[in-house]
């Protein structure tokens, strides 16, 4: 398919769509961060930078713990906030969680639910614009990843990717580097396999 | 780094309410001061108010109050300009002038607005630069110290009027031996023009020329312009966008107070 | 009382350039790996480094608004960025005040009010200077923000015009920013062609100004390609199609 590049400012659409990583001005709709558009006229960011929306399940680690609840450092500028008395899980600090978020208020500040705590493994940044590539089509991608890493993989929304200790952890990473670098490159599932296969 | 303080943050509260206001009030062609928009507040200045100083003045406008002290000192020319005297203009925002003036090192408020004075000063080409030659790595240094003592809006412009009106106010030092003679002068520093900036401000859809303090927390666009004469000398856009045809708008602002304000300083 | 430099000879100026010609400019986005975005500007002999961090916690907290983001700029130029002495390291009154006018350039673009209570760092390091460093700055940065992903109404693009031998001249080299008549840099966003950036020194008229400003929107669409030719690029590589 397609595809072009459009820059901040660039007009996506004449009429007025509300859509993440835009803006509206007038009766039309420009991007305001870098993106592709298709001929059908999708605009997909390329860079972004994570905002939570409620539904959206993050990856994080419990940083600090206070009487009302548990920090979580969750790849934004706060930390989310578990409410104690709402999890029975009694958690300690540098425990990675898997949740949802319930709650995002107007000055950014997010209340997160449904809380999971992981089993040992390491946290890893991901660009949240290139995600989609990390599942691949039907979790082509990740379920690659965990064949050839031997272990389970978890992606939050937010950017952080959690890997089980028992993965072979420098063939993941090898892998993600490979992801960031080329998530935009056509082929990209093969050139990864190809890349596992000779391990 | 700078670090717009909770202050700040408070004014940005506050301006937004005072903005819905404001707003209605222009509509009906006036502002909140009973001012026109092109208007400047009472301009009063009083020259020779510090008597250690080669020259001086205050200048204010509205309540707004700025002293300007010039002093002259021996000094090494700068490398690239071995033959010209030295002229530095420097400035403090007092902290009695205002709440939002902090004490310690100048902040960057002080140091833009020392900066924009110096510049229309500067390109006005209206001090000899080359007068101040006094022998082969001597020269005389002008040093242009302004005080903001109390700041109810538009500092700069009362800055640059009162720099200017301070150089008017200017006796050359007596020189013996490469040396300056303290309390004894030649004569008048001669000024060949009077550099004077003008400050405007946007509010919803509107210029507003010598802002207020309560104008300056809700502005949108802050743009300064010195002229001389004939000349524009100077320029500088604070916060906000402006238009070409806003800029050049400006301009003819800018000449029109500009002309009003050097009659006052001649008197 | 320096001899006059002749900064026009026949037309032409002290690098070769006609009055309207820009000096050579590269731009990359995305140089390194840490910052949210970064981008590198090689712009005649002045080379500059720019890296975007946030939108992250505001420190001092107190410093923060509940409405917006806040955006900190520091713009320093390097002791050892000129021919001539090695200079002061740490802030100097040039670079706070250029500190300045570049953040006030930025906050008119940057979509502030979707990341309340977070600041968002912008750095720029002189590395080599020969003038233009403010225009060349603000024309990096853009590159260096829409690499981090912070969403803008817009992009912008700066460059110096000046009068050199009473000719009117398009990005001033340091010659003509030292002996030339007058310097007026200006930033001028792309889509709405509003004016974000402007200063001024020297003397001219209002004929000359509205003049000025034309050829300064001439070369800042030439930056805008070449600002864009370097956020694409990092798309493009080893010719590889964009595939989403």
């Amino acid at each position: 398919m397609e595809k072009k590049i459009v820059l901040p400012g660039e007009k996506i659409a004449d009429s007025r769509i509300n859509a993440p990583n835009t803006y509206i001005d007038g009766n039309a709709t420009y991007a305001a961060v870098i993106g592709s558009v298709d001929n059908e006229g999708r605009y997909i960011s390329l860079e972004n930078r994570y905002k939570p929306f409620v539904g959206d399940t993050i990856i994080g680690m419990v940083t600090d713990i206070r009487r009302a609840g548990y920090l979580v450092d969750m790849n934004i500028p706060h930390s989310g906030l578990i409410v104690s008395r709402e999890v029975r899980l009694k958690l300690q600090l540098g425990d990675v969680v898997l949740c949802r978020v319930k709650m995002v208020n107007e000055v950014g500040e997010v209340e997160l639910g449904e809380v999971r705590r992981l089993p040992k493994g390491k946290i890893v940044e991901f660009p949240t614009a290139k995600i989609p590539r990390l599942i691949g089509r039907k979790s082509s991608m990740l379920n690659l990843l965990k064949e050839h890493a031997g272990g389970d993989v978890m992606v939050g929304n937010n950017g952080y990717v959690w890997v089980s200790e028992k993965s072979d952890i420098p063939l993941f990473l090898k892998a993600v580097e490979m992801m960031k670098l080329k998530a935009h490159t056509s082929g990209l599932t093969d050139e990864i396999a190809a890349m596992l296969q000779k391990r | 780094m700078v670090i717009i303080m909770g202050e700040e943050t408070k004014d940005i509260i506050m301006s937004t309410i005072r903005r819905d206001v404001m707003k209605g009030t222009l509509q009906s062609g006036v502002r909140f001061d009973g001012r026109a928009f092109d208007e400047y507040r009472k301009i009063e200045i009083q020259k020779s108010v510090i008597k250690t100083a080669e020259g001086s003045a205050v200048a204010n406008i509205g309540n707004t109050k700025v002293l300007a002290a010039v002093k002259f000192d021996i000094m090494t020319p700068f490398p690239d300009r071995p033959g010209l005297g030295v002229f530095i203009t420097n400035a403090e925002h007092l902290p009695t002038a205002s709440s939002s003036f902090e004490p310690g090192p100048p902040r960057e408020e002080s140091i833009e607005m020392a900066r924009v004075v110096d510049r229309a000063i500067r390109s006005a080409e209206c001090i000899d630069l080359e007068s101040f030659f006094i022998e082969k790595d001597k020269v005389l240094g002008l040093f242009i110290d302004l005080y903001v003592l109390d700041h109810t809006g538009n500092y700069t412009d009362t800055a640059n009027i009162a720099a200017t009106a301070a150089l008017l106010d200017t006796k050359m030092p007596k020189l013996e031996d490469g040396a300056i003679i303290r309390g004894e002068y030649t004569g008048p520093l001669k000024v060949s023009s009077l550099p004077i900036s003008t400050t405007m401000v946007k509010v919803d859809d509107y210029w507003l020329v010598d802002p207020s303090r309560d104008e300056e927390l809700i502005q949108e666009t802050v743009l300064t312009i010195g002229t001389t004469e004939k000349h524009v000398c100077s320029m500088q856009k604070g916060r906000g966008a402006v238009t070409k045809d806003e800029l050049l708008n400006g301009i003819d602002i800018a000449f029109k107070s500009g002309n009003d304000i050097r009659k006052v300083l001649k008197g | 009382m320096g001899e006059k430099v002749q900064l026009i000879i026949d037309g032409k100026r002290t690098d070769g350039r006609t009055p309207d010609e820009m000096r050579d400019i590269r731009i990359e986005a995305g140089i390194l790996k840490e910052a949210d975005g970064s981008s590198y500007i090689e712009w005649g002999g002045n080379k500059i480094i720019c890296g975007v961090y946030g939108p992250r916690e505001c420190i001092p907290r107190h410093g923060a608004s509940p409405y917006h983001a806040i955006v900190k700029c520091r713009y320093m130029m390097s002791p050892f960025a000129s021919l001539e002495e090695h200079g002061r390291s740490g802030p100097s009154r040039r670079s706070v005040e250029l500190s300045k006018v570049i953040r006030e350039t930025f906050e008119n673009l940057i979509l502030v009010e979707k990341f309340p209570n977070t600041q968002i760092d912008l750095f720029i390091d002189v590395l080599q200077a020969n003038g233009g460093t403010r225009t060349a700055s603000i024309t990096a940065a853009t590159v260096a923000l829409v690499n981090a992903g912070i969403p803008m109404k817009d992009m912008v693009s700066a460059v110096a015009v000046g009068k050199a031998d009473d000719t009117l001249v398009l990005d001033l080299n340091k010659a003509e920013d030292n002996q030339g008549q007058s310097d007026m840099p200006l930033a001028i966003s792309h889509k709405d062609k509003k004016l974000l950036l402007v200063q001024m020194d020297g003397l001219l008229t209002k004929e000359e100004i509205a003049k000025m400003v034309d050829m300064a929107d001439k070369g800042c669409e030439q930056l805008h390609e070449m600002q864009s030719a370097g956020l694409k690029g990092v798309y493009e590589q080893e010719g590889k199609k964009l595939e989403w």
